[in-house]
């Protein structure tokens, strides 16, 4: 049995954070300099009452407006940011919102990868027979987990949520998926205190990395020059897998969109899997990384702003956090 | 590839065209030198000799000759 994505919708919250406000709070840091490396010029912020669970229920709101939820028999929820370590924020999400109470829920815990890794567990659980309409809620709020004196991860990263119905259809929309999984780089994308090898540690010691950022272990932690180590290495490999487990070429794609993780990597990877511009999706500049929403996020907009249109093949890369990859290719 | 070629793909990358860099440069004296600059250097060693370079490797490279030795004389002409 196939599967298509039927519906997507996205939230980000009211506050936003310019390049101008991280260049009144750090003096040292240019505004117009961080929009020509990242592409960024906002990023949406969580209020301090805010959750990624208040985004995840405020987007499936909205995308279940015109949409009988009675039908949802499935729900997803990847998030890195939950409101408790127990219960699951799906199983709370499936009472606020409405939803049957004999249907499946669970969170599960990836970041840049997510998307990716929900459409594959949606495609297969409608495949298996286990579901026909899931519910995948992605939501994410790493301002939380960011020291306000870390200039260089407050640059880069957005909070935000996205919402998407995938469905059983006769059409084959979601294609075969490449996934990968690397967790000898797990060190280097991190918030290493806070869970229970490492509690939250109050007195934890705030530490410059040298390059005038300042954080504590309770905090996120990139090390950025690995991450992209791993990305330049992983991406292609995934891509050409990806491309091959479904018989097809880059040529035959219409679209490309990778998880946008700034500008600069995914502008590099674009020119070394020579991707032409006019098929390659940047689309983060009020946005910033929001982790498993970006690559909902610009299809949405794709879709909205004509860059996609009905029978398009679109390659979905998602990488980070763990490490974790993937790759598929969709259809409307 | 030849050293010169090198030192101006170099430049380029950090965008300092303005400056000239020599083997002596120390990274940290370039006033543009940042957290993007270390980034774009790992880009240069992968298209060009399709080589890896950890962040380590970088934090421990003060010079322009010191970068050239971690690359490995092999690659230059």
């Amino acid at each position: 049995m196939n599967s298509i994505i039927r519906k997507i919708s996205y939230y980000l919250p009211e506050k936003l954070l310019t390049n101008n406000h991280l260049e009144k709070r750090f003096p040292e840091w240019n505004a117009e300099k961080i929009e020509n490396k990242t592409g960024i010029k906002g990023r949406h912020i969580a209020n301090e009452d805010e959750t990624a669970l208040d985004f995840g229920l405020k987007v499936a709101v909205r995308l279940l407006q015109d949409y009988d939820k009675s039908k949802i028999d499935f729900l997803l929820f990847c998030t890195q940011s939950p409101d408790y370590y127990l219960p699951s924020g799906a199983c709370i999400l499936q009472d606020k919102l409405g939803l049957r109470t004999d249907i499946g829920a669970f969170d599960y815990n990836l970041g840049c990868s997510g998307y990716i890794y929900g459409l594959a567990m949606a495609s297969s659980f409608i495949k298996s027979g286990i579901a026909q309409n899931v519910l995948l809620i992605t939501s994410e709020t790493y301002s939380k987990h960011i020291n306000s004196k870390d200039k260089s991860n407050l640059t880069i990263f957005g909070d935000g949520a996205s919402a998407t119905i995938i469905e059983k259809s006769e059409k084959k929309g979601i294609h075969k998926f490449a996934l990968g999984t690397d967790g000898s780089g797990s060190e280097n994308l991190i918030v290493p205190n806070g869970g229970l090898r490492n509690r939250y540690n109050p007195d934890a010691e705030l530490i410059d990395d040298g390059s005038g950022s300042y954080r504590t272990k309770n905090n996120l932690f990139m090390n950025g020059p690995e991450i992209f180590n791993f990305t330049i290495k992983a991406v292609p490999i995934v891509v050409n897998q990806c491309l091959k487990k479904n018989n097809t070429t880059i040529d035959d794609i219409d679209y490309v969109i990778f998880h946008q993780a700034n500008k600069y990597i995914i502008d590099y990877l674009r020119k070394k899997l020579k991707i032409p511009q006019d098929k390659f999706c940047i689309d983060l500049e009020y946005t910033g990384n929001t982790v498993s929403t970006t690559i909902p996020i610009a299809l949405k907009n794709a879709i909205e702003n004509g860059s996609v249109k009905a029978g398009d093949r679109i390659l979905l890369v998602g990488y980070g956090v763990g490490y974790s990859w993937g790759a598929t290719i969709i259809e409307f | 590839m030849k050293i010169e070629l090198f030192l101006r793909k170099l430049e380029q990358a950090l965008e300092i065209e303005d400056t000239k860099l020599n083997f002596d440069t120390n990274f940290k004296d370039i006033e543009e030198y940042d957290s993007f600059s270390v980034l774009s250097i790992i880009a240069l060693i992968d298209e060009e000799f399709g080589e890896k370079i950890s962040g380590l490797e970088l934090n421990k490279i003060s010079t322009v000759q010191e970068l050239i030795d971690q690359i490995g004389v092999d690659h230059f002409e």
